[in-house]
């Protein structure tokens, strides 16, 4: 027993204060873990998106499609190894309308080519392509709708107006953290050759993605594709798939400033808790100090001795808060929004960078709580704080 | 502890051990200034009981915590030992309390959280003995105040006798040169306080203790061999 035994035994004085702090801290930090995740779920398509991959869309905005046959001169420029499209059909279950999940008119020679990232077994995938009304659905979609292969299921259109039908010929696994698992994607001829779409509606794609051979050359590959397209009408912006990403996600930047804001504040009023309660300790031991001084104890020693108190509150807290988090959102609620909100949230697991921060805010906060109490109590002369009752 | 015929000092009994020259403490409160001792001039012999007794408020206290090295006059000087306590800067006067002095408070002070073993083993977590060392010693001088079988309570397991002389114990551990006994007795019923008086006899008289004690009891000040009155900050 010396400076970390006197510190846990002052701990156990006032059992009932210290386990609400610890659980009050527990609870902060758990709350703080979740929106970091939140933010990272947020981000984690961008943070993880693959080198090789570049996407072009129109210059204007994201949502005006680009001629289909830019596809050939893009597939024809020096550094590219492939290039597939995409159009955004949005497509809503029926019946479950509030529901929302990516649905995609691709290129079926050469979407999974292009996305190797999405797996899917090879006889699905050949009699995916050989039905012009197949769809390939994500995991998490095949699980949230009971969907699977064989299924003829019904799509509403919400761009593209009517019931759609499609035939379920394969599921897809993400094998990319990045990776939306929750999509279906389905043939462009179906929808191209679609009488729901006007004349000039039609041979449109809505944005271009190439697989590049060198990930460094990224920018003068982008660059030199949309220099093709400059004397065009419709002109086009590059750029590599995390920036088309952040370009998408910076719609919600507000939002997630927000949650940054709020978990900040969380972590402020879990300080004032703490503190609260170590000053509370400390004041009630004012005279218990004043005999340690007198016997001879340094006031760097009451100090030590109050800051291992904090440290040890904001630790176990943390230590706490960590032990009921991971399990409830990496075993329970993560699975449960990969599932149900994949589109927003492809991973949705807490990272370990953010686990240490956790314990590192834990020990820092509890630290910084204590250390008013500590310079108090430092500063009270021996005699003053004999007087204490 | 030390054997008897020599202070733990080093000092002879009968040596001048404690001087104060011209000693005056005055407290500011707010505007007003309080004189609280007045040109003290003291010298206690080691090995030494003495008693100081007076009125509330006469600065028997303050005497005792000047001497102490627990405040520092507003003038004069004060010397324990070979010491100028005046002269040490606050650490180094914690050092010299922490080998010097034996505190024992009227209210005991022990920590609750603490069994007696580990409240008298306290000062000596301020030294580089090992966690044996410190037990062995804590024991020892558990032994001393008659408390070998309560090694393991705690606080609130014992009466208030047993708490003082587990102060007591706490007190002698690190084998100090003086002790100072701020109305060891007061929170005492008469049985315990005898038992309290005779072992500070008994640290004073076998272990050549000085002791130093304020009380405003006139039957604990006779076991002292010497009773000094202050009254008005001023010595009688």
């Amino acid at each position: 027993m010396k400076w970390l035994g006197l510190a846990l035994r002052n701990l156990k004085r006032h059992r009932g204060r210290v386990i609400g702090t610890v659980v009050g801290v527990a609870v902060s930090l758990m709350a703080f873990m979740i929106l970091r995740t939140v933010i990272f779920a947020w981000t984690v398509a961008a943070e993880d998106a693959a080198q090789d991959r570049i996407a072009t869309r129109h210059k204007v905005t994201f949502i005006m499609p680009l001629p289909k046959r830019y596809i050939d001169k893009i597939r024809a420029t020096n550094g590219v190894s492939a290039a597939t499209w995409a159009n955004w059909f949005g497509g809503k279950h029926p019946k479950r309308e509030q529901e929302f999940f990516a649905t995609l008119a691709v290129d079926t020679d050469s979407f999974f080519d292009v996305y190797n990232d999405m797996v899917v077994p090879a006889e699905q995938l050949a009699d995916w392509k050989q039905d012009r009304r197949g769809a390939i659905i994500g995991t998490s979609l095949a699980k949230k709708f009971g969907w699977k292969v064989g299924d003829k299921i019904n799509l509403r259109g919400t761009i593209f107006p009517g019931t759609w039908s499609f035939n379920v010929r394969g599921v897809y696994t993400a094998v990319r953290r990045g990776i939306d698992p929750a999509q279906l994607i389905f043939h462009w001829q179906y929808l191209n050759e679609s009488k729901v779409l006007p004349g000039d509606a039609k041979d449109l794609i809505g944005w271009v993605i190439a697989r590049i051979s060198d990930p460094k050359r990224s920018a003068a590959i982008s660059k030199s594709i949309d220099d093709q397209f400059d004397g065009e009408s419709d002109q086009t912006a590059t750029m590599s798939e995390r920036d088309l990403y952040v370009s998408f996600m910076g719609m919600f930047s507000a939002v997630l400033g927000a949650i940054d804001v709020i978990s900040l504040v969380i972590i402020a009023i879990m300080g004032l808790i703490l503190g609260n309660t170590i000053a509370m300790g400390v004041r009630e031991r004012t005279n218990e100090y004043g005999v340690l001084r007198a016997i001879g104890f340094e006031n760097r020693h009451l100090a030590g001795m109050i800051l291992t108190e904090g440290l040890l509150i904001g630790v176990l807290g943390a230590v706490v808060g960590l032990a009921l988090a991971y399990p409830l959102v990496n075993h329970g609620m993560g699975l449960w929004i990969e599932e149900n909100m994949g589109s927003m949230f492809p991973y949705f697991r807490i990272p370990g960078t953010t686990m240490g921060l956790c314990l590192l805010i834990g020990l820092v906060l509890g630290t910084l709580a204590a250390a008013i109490p500590a310079y108090r109590t430092s500063k009270l002369s021996v005699v003053d704080a004999l007087r204490r009752i | 502890m030390s054997e008897q015929n020599a202070t733990p000092s080093g000092a002879s009994v009968g040596e001048t051990f404690v001087r104060l020259r011209n000693v005056s403490k005055i407290y500011q409160r707010g505007a007003e200034k309080l004189r609280v001792l007045d040109n003290i001039d003291l010298e206690i012999k080691a090995g030494a009981f003495e008693a100081l007794m007076g009125p509330s408020g006469s600065g028997k206290t303050t005497l005792l915590n000047l001497i102490a090295g627990l405040d520092r006059p507003t003038d004069g000087t004060v010397e324990v030992g070979d010491t100028k306590l005046s002269a040490l800067r606050e650490g180094r006067l914690a050092k010299w309390r922490a080998r010097h002095v034996g505190f024992v408070f009227q209210s005991f002070n022990l920590l609750p959280v603490l069994t007696a073993e580990q409240n008298v083993a306290l000062p000596l977590l301020l030294t580089s003995l090992s966690s044996a060392e410190r037990k062995k010693r804590a024991l020892t001088a558990l032994k001393v105040v008659g408390l070998s079988d309560r090694t393991n309570h705690f606080p609130r397991q014992l009466s208030g006798g047993q708490e003082q002389r587990v102060s007591i114990a706490r007190a002698i551990v690190n084998d100090p040169d003086i002790i100072v006994a701020d109305e060891p007795t007061g929170d005492l019923d008469r049985q315990s306080a005898d038992e309290i008086l005779d072992l500070l006899q008994k640290l004073n008289q076998e272990f050549n203790k000085t002791v130093l004690m304020v009380t405003h009891d006139p039957v604990a000040a006779e076991r002292a061999s010497l009773t000094r009155r202050l009254d008005k900050g001023s010595l009688q």
